[in-house]
């Protein structure tokens, strides 16, 4: 472990945050909110102690593996502890735990939430709220590679560690180039949506936020009753297609706009990740018929917007599904295990590795029947590499892992049953709301400050997905 | 720009890292998915796993944007084949690691104009013609030629009887007096530097420095390097009678040597005795240190070990060394090896593998740079750049203009003479320059005189 670069590095990043403070100020002006000398005092500071890192630290030698984890783990951890300065010095949140943990919610765009009263927030610090979605969405080290040169070298250490999915691609032989082709996407369509939404009535700033969150499938939103307060079918359905394009690997979207629409339909990930929306918004379709919604369509406007909000992890609500029948809940609850495709900017564990279990489980039943039989696991037509399925076992395993201890302390901490695992796991799966009492209507307040902290850290590992944080807890990381 | 490679073998691994560093953009070709990995995780480009040869692979990897091609697989004939491929898809530069002579011969039937080849390289030629140059130019472990050989870079080991130990630049500056040449760049430790006035000269550094041909003989004179006057030629003894000790064994004849050639198969000995004209072929194993003494090793001026076997190299280089050869040099297949030859005692070891590389950098280095050397052990490289007409840095003291950090200019040569630069020379159209960069500096470097 080379300590002096990681720490050079993580002071650029640093730098990098203050100036993303910056933004947020000229909406304060614009508001009148009285907000602004939060956001500069914030950025004062970040930009103090990146400048301090970044000079004080200097190293010639090239990142490694190692770094690369380090690096990216710790940044995130940084932009979190730092980015929660305004909301405590603006006094929207009194108390710097609840701050770090909406902010380690927005980077990792979970959109779990303590606030209560949302429209009481000066508009510039809803602005910050969605923008750390934002930003956590593509991802903060892929957009620091883009624009920092410095990073270059070794930044496919750093890309691998951040980019969601069991195989990172590239579209460009230069990561620099990569990391800008998704931005530039990202950027695109994160546009689009705002158009769209304008053109459905919200005002500029209200479809900018919307926008950001959705485009990050974060789930912050800027009314208390989410997405709902709208009450337009029309934006309902935009942004449940937005939804639906943020769960999709980037570099889909990037081809399709090089003209290759047809990549869509040959990649195995996306239709299957398409097949298990449409049965799951078929199956809870049928099963609030009649009862909860009269009217078809209707029916169909609630149940696909819920089913694609929780399935790409976004956690925007527009109806409180708590209400539904408690197979719908399950259904639910499972998908959020599910979550969007590796590339996308959503969380869980991936629609990749989700159906190379079901391969690898199906094989191993085949070998049962036929010993001698050689059968490979393919994916895209090409045989899976041995590593790669190794470690997709790995992280299952992890995940669960994971999962089960968390619940554990959540119960511990006071929480019931059905809200300690709906807690973890909507963390976890970078969802947002849960059920019970962290379900889509309620919030986070309530969680004892441990339990806050516990939430934060399973956010992080959700995002980063679990090794690249993980590996940090071996003492034989830390070794030469 | 937009290159292919094709093999992920050390030369390939090499190009890669050199290439990627510039800030081109670099996609590496391989059949072995391990290879390809090593090169993904550590360098910044994007590995194609397949065969170069079929044109599947290559649309994958991104042919027809491709500005380069370079084919250094270790198979002849594939490499022929990637460069007609991509001949086929226009690609602009294609060249090839060839080693049969059945292509490079000069009366070859399929010639590399009938291939469609711009360059075919080989890194035995390469790296033999290397060390016939080492071999000639006394103390020095490396050397380049620039301007048609009138300006050289020369590489000196600082040993504890240097006068220049522990002098700092500045008051080597005062003793150099009338003679003019600059100390680009020290290397310590492995660690390469470009010095200021108060860096100071230790045991053990390298230093390179920039010289005309006509100031050679003061300087070595300076250094304390005697080319000893002797009665008669020098002598060079070789090791190894393969492909690379022929060719050595016939540049060094040409040059005066009286060379003594060994080599342990009976047979080979015969066809290289047809085939060499003054150099004595002697039967006998490299270790077998009694028959080197009895033949005269140990007053030889150089000892040159081009065996297959790393080890042997190494090690027969040591002990002729030991018995009192002045100089050492020796062939190196593995890269890593390449860093031990200054703490070993070897004067200097060189990798046919970095030599090819380095031949095909220098071909394929885009725009003004007319020449250029890639320097042992470190991945600097010095440039020979041409000030075009019309360029803005013409006619500007130096000082005043925002020269790269991390690289120097070591000499500047006119239409008439030469100059070894200060702050206040200038540089006028049609000046050769030349400039000592580390390799980040590299592309500023090339984008300064754009």
């Amino acid at each position: 472990m080379n300590i002096t670069l990681t720490l050079r590095i993580l002071g650029a990043l640093l730098l990098f945050l203050a100036i993303a403070l910056l933004v947020p100020v000229p909406c304060s002006w614009f508001y009148r909110d009285g907000a602004a000398s939060a956001f500069i005092f914030s950025s004062f500071i970040s930009a103090v102690c990146g400048g301090a890192l970044y000079s004080l630290f200097r190293s010639e030698t090239d990142l490694s593996v190692r770094e690369g984890f380090a690096v990216v783990t710790f940044g995130w951890t940084l932009f979190a502890l730092f980015g929660a300065l305004p909301f405590v010095f603006s006094g929207a949140i009194p108390s710097y735990l609840d701050a770090f943990f909406e902010t380690m919610s927005g980077f990792t765009t979970t959109g779990s939430t303590i606030l209560i009263d949302i429209e009481a927030l000066p508009p510039s610090i809803l602005l910050w709220r969605s923008l750390t979605q934002w930003l956590g969405g593509m991802g903060i080290i892929v957009l620091s590679l883009a624009i920092l040169p410095m990073l270059g070298v070794g930044g496919m250490q750093l890309f691998k560690a951040e980019v969601p999915g069991p195989t990172a691609d590239r579209l460009k032989p230069r990561i620099q180039d990569t990391a800008k082709l998704l931005w530039g996407v990202y950027v695109l369509l994160t546009g689009a949506e705002v158009l769209l939404l304008m053109a459905g009535g919200m005002s500029f700033f209200d479809g900018v936020n919307h926008a950001f969150t959705t485009m990050a499938t974060g789930g912050f939103s800027t009314r208390n009753a989410s997405v709902a307060a709208y009450g337009s079918a029309y934006i309902d359905w935009v942004i449940t297609i937005f939804m639906f394009l943020a769960g999709v690997n980037f570099s889909l979207h990037y081809l399709a706009l090089r003209g290759k629409i047809g990549d869509f339909i040959r990649n195995e990930e996306f239709l299957f990740y398409t097949g298990l929306i449409m049965v799951g918004t078929t199956l809870v379709v049928l099963l609030n018929m009649g009862s909860t919604y009269p009217d078809f369509f209707d029916n169909l406007r609630f149940s696909a917007f819920q089913v694609v909000s929780i399935m790409t992890t976004t956690g925007f609500g527009t109806a409180d599904y708590e209400l539904w029948p408690v197979l719908c809940q399950y259904l639910l609850i499972f998908s959020m295990f599910i979550g969007g495709c590796a590339g996308s900017t959503g969380g869980g564990m991936k629609v990749a590795r989700i159906l190379l279990l079901c391969k690898h489980a199906q094989v191993q039943v085949f070998r049962l029947i036929h010993p001698r039989a050689v059968r490979l696991v393919k994916f895209g037509g090409r045989p899976v590499d041995k590593d790669v399925m190794q470690s997709i076992l790995g992280f299952f395993a992890l995940y669960l892992g994971v999962f089960v201890v968390a619940s554990f302390i959540m119960a511990g901490v006071g929480m019931d049953i059905p809200s300690a695992g709906a807690s973890v796991i909507a963390t976890l799966s970078n969802i947002g709301p849960g059920l019970g009492s962290v379900g889509p209507v309620d919030n986070f307040a309530h969680v004892p400050a441990f339990g806050k902290l516990v939430l934060a850290f399973c956010m992080l590992l959700g995002r980063l997905e679990l090794f690249t944080v993980l590996v940090l807890v071996f003492p034989s990381f830390w070794r030469k | 720009m937009n290159i292919l490679i094709v093999g992920a073998g050390q030369v390939g691994y090499f190009l890669c890292e050199r290439l990627s560093l510039e800030g081109h953009e670099v996609t590496l070709i391989d059949r072995d998915q391990e290879h390809l990995n090593a090169a993904q995780d550590r360098l910044n480009v994007l590995g194609i796993l397949g065969n170069g040869a079929s044109a599947e692979t290559m649309e994958q990897a991104g042919i027809k944007e491709a500005d380069i091609i370079m084919a250094v697989t270790d198979l002849d004939e594939v490499n022929i084949l990637v460069c007609l491929l991509a001949r086929e898809y226009g690609v602009g530069k294609r060249i090839a690691r060839v080693k049969s002579i059945d292509y490079l011969s000069r009366g070859a039937v399929l010639s590399k104009d009938k291939l469609g080849i711009d360059l075919m390289i080989n890194p035995d030629d390469a790296v033999a013609d290397e060390l016939a140059n080492l071999a000639a130019r006394a103390g020095t472990f490396d050397v380049a030629e620039f301007v048609n050989g009138q300006i050289q870079f020369l590489g000196y080991r600082i040993s504890e009887d240097s006068p220049l130990c522990d002098l700092t630049l500045k008051e080597l500056g005062e003793i150099r007096g009338m003679y003019r040449f600059v100390v680009v760049a020290i290397t310590r430790y492995g660690h390469t530097i470009i010095p200021r006035g108060d860096d100071t000269i230790q045991v053990g550094d390298s230093i390179f420095i920039f010289a005309h041909k006509e100031e050679l003989p003061a300087i070595q004179y300076l250094l304390q390097i005697k080319e000893e006057k002797r009665r008669g030629a020098r002598r060079a003894f070789i090791l190894g009678g393969g492909r690379i000790g022929l060719r050595v064994a016939l540049n060094l004849e040409e040059r005066g040597f009286n060379v003594r050639l060994i080599e342990r198969d009976q047979e080979r000995c015969e066809k290289l005795s047809a085939k060499l004209k003054k150099t004595m072929v002697i039967h006998a194993e490299g270790t077998d240190i009694r028959a080197l003494l009895d033949e005269g090793v140990a007053d030889a001026d150089v000892f040159i070990a081009v065996t297959e076997n790393d080890e042997t190299n190494i090690l027969c280089s040591l002990l002729c060394k030991h018995h009192g050869t002045k100089r050492t040099l020796c062939l190196v297949n593995r890269p890593e090896f390449l860093d031990l030859a200054p703490s070993l005692g070897v004067d200097a070891c060189v990798s046919p593998r970095l030599s090819a590389a380095s031949a095909i950098l220098k071909f394929a280095r885009r725009g003004n740079v007319i020449s250029l050397a890639t320097i042992e052990g470190s991945n600097s490289e010095v440039l020979e750049i041409e000030v075009k007409a019309g360029s803005t840095i013409v006619n500007t003291p130096l000082k005043n203009l925002h020269f790269p950090r991390g690289a120097i200019i070591g000499a500047i040569v006119h239409k008439q003479g030469y100059e070894i630069p200060d702050g206040e020379s200038s540089l006028k159209t049609g000046d050769r320059v030349l400039i000592f960069a580390l390799p980040e500096a590299l592309a500023k470097v090339e984008r300064f005189f754009e």
